[in-house]
């Protein structure tokens, strides 16, 4: 579950999140949309305690990020657009890497890495030197890693960004499949259709401020809209254009 | 400390594959980078060794000094060392992509920048054991010691480093938590303005000493054992330079430095003092010790904290064009900014001037990798213009001549590890965005073209500037001024041409970590050939003119060889310029992009 009040953010004069007010549930998966420099990388990144919030209060499973941050990164996995790999690693060892740090125990961390690369259809490359996989295969070895240590928060920053339609199907999937299991998982996307088929609630972020707030037949019903959600998003985005 | 373990035991996963990636090279490679690193240290021993020989017939003051040495030795390295790794901590910790993914993970902010300690401490100080490993090996040979010496080095200079490493981490962090939120500029402006102060409090201080007490007996010392004849070397003028040291010498013996603990800890052990030796090496255990508590206990308090204001600085920076503070700044951008730019460089062609202006930019907009350059040359320009303030233009002619050589080689020193670092990996860190060039209605040719005029104009404005103040300050004869501006456009055309052409030639293109450009194969051959081509270009020169003013020569011969010694620079100089330019061409005209 993740609770946030009021939370601001701003960077010298540049305000980049205002007064941002949200509740996502266990299990939900909550799809967070805004237009480019909106503040949705900025709000997640305050999420994971990478950036401090200049106000407000950011609450994940109940635990105050500001107050224990180490309790609450033992609880989440965050997937940025962009995800850091070590390049001389080979997967299984990124897998053992990331299995010492969460202290996950040797059969469990086995155990998992054999699903996740059948699923994954990475046996092949499993000792191949990182920086030699292609950016699709990277991507899936970071869904596996992050999976490991059982989050029971998810935040995913752009997760279809460079993927084939295989990719997708399987990131979809696992996602979905992870929301039943109980994670509650927070991702950004520009990907409209995919925050219409995904996203039990969908979030609309502008200018730093959260303009449109519920599932997608709140959001239609609210905005007297039976169009796709792009026509609210643009409506909600740039009212004057819309 | 689960977590320190974790990441030690990720390091020799990536150390055991980089192994496996070593036994993947070509054999040629390998042995040609070996056959460099036997040969760097050799000629360095041999230099060295060469340099306690000079000290020792000096008698007096050269002998004393031998005896110090050692300590002003470990003290200036360490000094070095802190500096080293301030530069390596800001560029590896604050700024890489590693950090926010450790900071996701359940591992203490402390135990991040303690492994960060040990992980630049090995970046900063591999390249320090090249220094030391052929010091303490002409020193040891020279004072005819044990090889056991050799081993006490070794043991000493492991805590050494990590004290010293240490202590710059630690600025670091205390600098980027709460040093006021200036821009680069004024940081280095400050910078520069301490560095001019303390080289006039320091030179002042050292005049005063000089003044006082050593001149005299300095010209006593030269009355006493001067061979006379105008041109020849004098012991006075070598006392004369070597008093230059003995404030830094009771500086550096100061007992509360841990390089005098290093200094004497090794001699005692050597001189089967035991417990001395034992003692000074456990205060030094324990001080690494301190310095890693600190680490932890301030990387745990502050670590975090210093990160997200270098991060909310860097995006604060991205403010809405309608900002007030936006325009304000914009307007004082000045010559980068703006269309400033563009305007003073309107007589290039369009493609010439939208490459340099790209190129400049990007450069300067990055403070972390312009401020290496600006400290070396800066400090040697420091030197430069101090040249007088030490009295050096009085000396004899042979020593005035030798300190211009020895001037060049140390500007050409730092103008080869400036092109290696900055001028080769140019065409390389395009990157992913190269092709915007291979589309553009250019030539590879032109293209590669315009990278070397725009790095030579770089290197001709530092090199020339700097030797003319050189030897402005020295009052040297007209032959020498001009050999000397003579050779830095020679060396500036040589690296240029050097780092230009053989950056074109192993273009890596998915590589965007410029260490590992400069670190892979092209950028060693490039050091190599580079620093091959710096010896044989001013040697021939400075040989000549130090035989003829030692009378070993005459004024006919002096000519003759100066007339041989620059047929001999044009040669050398326009083969290393051309042949790797035309080579590079080929190689890009030949690319798929």
């Amino acid at each position: 579950m993740i609770e946030i009040e009021h939370l601001t953010k701003n960077f010298g004069n540049l305000l980049a999140v205002k007064d941002l007010s949200l509740t996502i549930p266990r299990g939900e998966l909550f799809c967070f949309l805004g237009p480019n420099g909106a503040g949705k990388t900025t709000t997640i990144k305050i999420l994971c305690g990478l950036l401090k919030p200049s106000g407000g209060t950011i609450r994940i499973q109940g635990i105050d990020l500001q107050a224990d941050p180490a309790a609450v990164r033992r609880l989440i996995g965050y997937i940025p657009d962009t995800p850091f790999l070590y390049e001389r690693l080979t997967p299984v060892e990124f897998f053992q890497f990331i299995g010492d740090l969460y202290q996950v125990p040797a059969a469990r961390v086995q155990a998992t890495r054999e699903r996740f690369f059948a699923l994954f259809a990475m046996d092949e490359y499993a000792r191949t030197l990182i920086k030699d996989l292609s950016h699709g295969y990277r991507q899936r070895l970071i869904y596996a890693a992050t999976f490991l240590h059982q989050p029971e928060v998810l935040f995913i920053d752009e997760p279809f960004v460079g993927l084939d339609p295989f990719s997708i199907r399987l990131i979809h999937d696992l996602l979905r499949q992870a929301a039943r299991a109980g994670t509650t998982i927070f991702l950004t996307t520009h990907i409209l259709a995919f925050a219409e088929q995904l996203a039990d609630r969908i979030g609309i972020i502008a200018g730093g401020r959260l303009v449109g707030l519920g599932t997608l037949a709140e959001l239609k019903a609210r905005s007297s809209m039976q169009g796709p959600l792009e026509d609210i998003f643009l409506r909600l985005t740039r009212p004057e254009e819309a | 400390m689960h977590a320190l373990a974790a990441l030690l035991r990720k390091d020799g996963r990536v150390l055991r594959n980089l192994r496996q990636t070593a036994r993947e090279q070509s054999v040629f490679k390998v042995v040609f980078i070996l056959m460099f690193a036997v040969g760097m240290l050799a000629g360095l021993g041999y230099l060295f060794l060469e340099g306690f020989r000079f000290l020792s017939a000096l008698g007096g003051i050269g002998v004393m000094l031998i005896r110090h040495l050692f300590a002003l030795f470990f003290f200036g390295l360490g000094l070095m060392m802190i500096l080293s790794n301030i530069i390596t901590t800001y560029t590896t910790v604050f700024h890489s992509e590693e950090i926010p993914f450790l900071l996701c993970r359940p591992i203490a902010p402390g135990e991040i920048l303690l492994h960060k300690w040990l992980e630049t401490t090995l970046i900063s100080s591999w390249a320090f054991f090249f220094i030391i490993i052929p010091f303490i090996g002409a020193f040891a040979w020279h004072e005819h010691l044990s090889l056991l010496f050799m081993l006490w080095t070794f043991l000493f200079s492991i805590p050494f480093v990590l004290l010293y490493a240490g202590v710059g981490t630690l600025i670091t962090l205390l600098v980027l938590r709460w040093a006021p939120r200036w821009r680069p500029q004024v940081w280095v402006g400050a910078a520069l303005l301490v560095l001019i102060g303390w080289g006039i409090w320091t030179l002042v201080g050292t005049n005063n000493l000089a003044g006082a007490n050593n001149l005299a007996g300095a010209n006593n010392l030269a009355g006493a054992n001067n061979l006379a004849g105008a041109g020849k070397p004098q012991t006075g003028d070598a006392a004369f330079i070597l008093e230059r040291f003995v404030p830094g010498l009771k500086l550096a013996a100061c007992p509360l430095w841990p390089s005098a603990w290093v200094a004497e800890g090794i001699v005692a052990l050597s001189r089967d003092q035991w417990l001395r030796g034992g003692l000074l090496f456990g205060v030094l255990l324990a001080n690494v010790l301190v310095v890693g508590l600190l680490v932890e206990g301030l990387g745990n308090a502050q670590f975090v904290q210093a990160w997200q204001r270098t991060r909310a600085s860097h995006a604060s920076r991205r403010e809405l064009p309608s900002s007030p503070r936006l325009r304000r700044t914009s307007r004082r951008a000045g010559l980068v900014g703006t269309m400033a730019l563009e305007t003073r460089l309107a007589f290039l062609a369009p493609d010439t001037r939208a490459l340099v202006t790209k190129d400049l930019r990007t450069l300067l907009r990055d403070p972390a990798q312009w401020i290496q350059g600006l400290l070396f040359f800066g400090l040697l320009a420091l030197y430069f213009f101090n040249l007088r303030n030490l009295h050096y233009h009085q000396l004899s002619a042979v020593w005035r001549n030798l300190i211009v050589f020895l001037n060049m080689f140390s500007l050409s020193a730092v103008m080869c590890s400036f092109c290696s670092r900055f001028i080769y990996p140019q065409l390389s860190l395009e990157g992913q965005s190269f092709w915007l060039i291979g589309l553009a209605p250019t030539t590879m040719g032109r293209v590669l073209k315009i990278k070397f005029l725009a790095s030579l104009a770089g290197m001709l404005t530092i090199s020339v500037g700097l030797m003319a103040v050189s030897t402005a300050m020295l009052d040297v004869g007209w032959q020498v001024w001009v050999t000397a501006l003579g050779l830095a456009v020679a060396i500036s055309l040589g690296f240029c041409g050097l780092a230009t052409g053989l950056g074109a030639v192993f273009l890596d293109l998915k590589q965007r970590n410029p260490m590992a450009i400069i670190s892979g194969f092209g950028g060693t051959l490039n050091l190599v050939l580079s620093l091959a081509y710096m010896v044989a270009a001013i040697l021939p020169f400075g040989v000549l003119y130090h035989y003829h003013t030692l009378g070993r020569i005459g004024a006919g011969a002096l000519r003759a060889g100066m007339v041989s010694a620059s047929a001999w620079l044009i040669v050398i100089t326009l083969a290393v310029t051309l042949l790797p330019l035309v080579a590079g061409r080929r190689s890009l005209m030949r690319r798929d992009y």
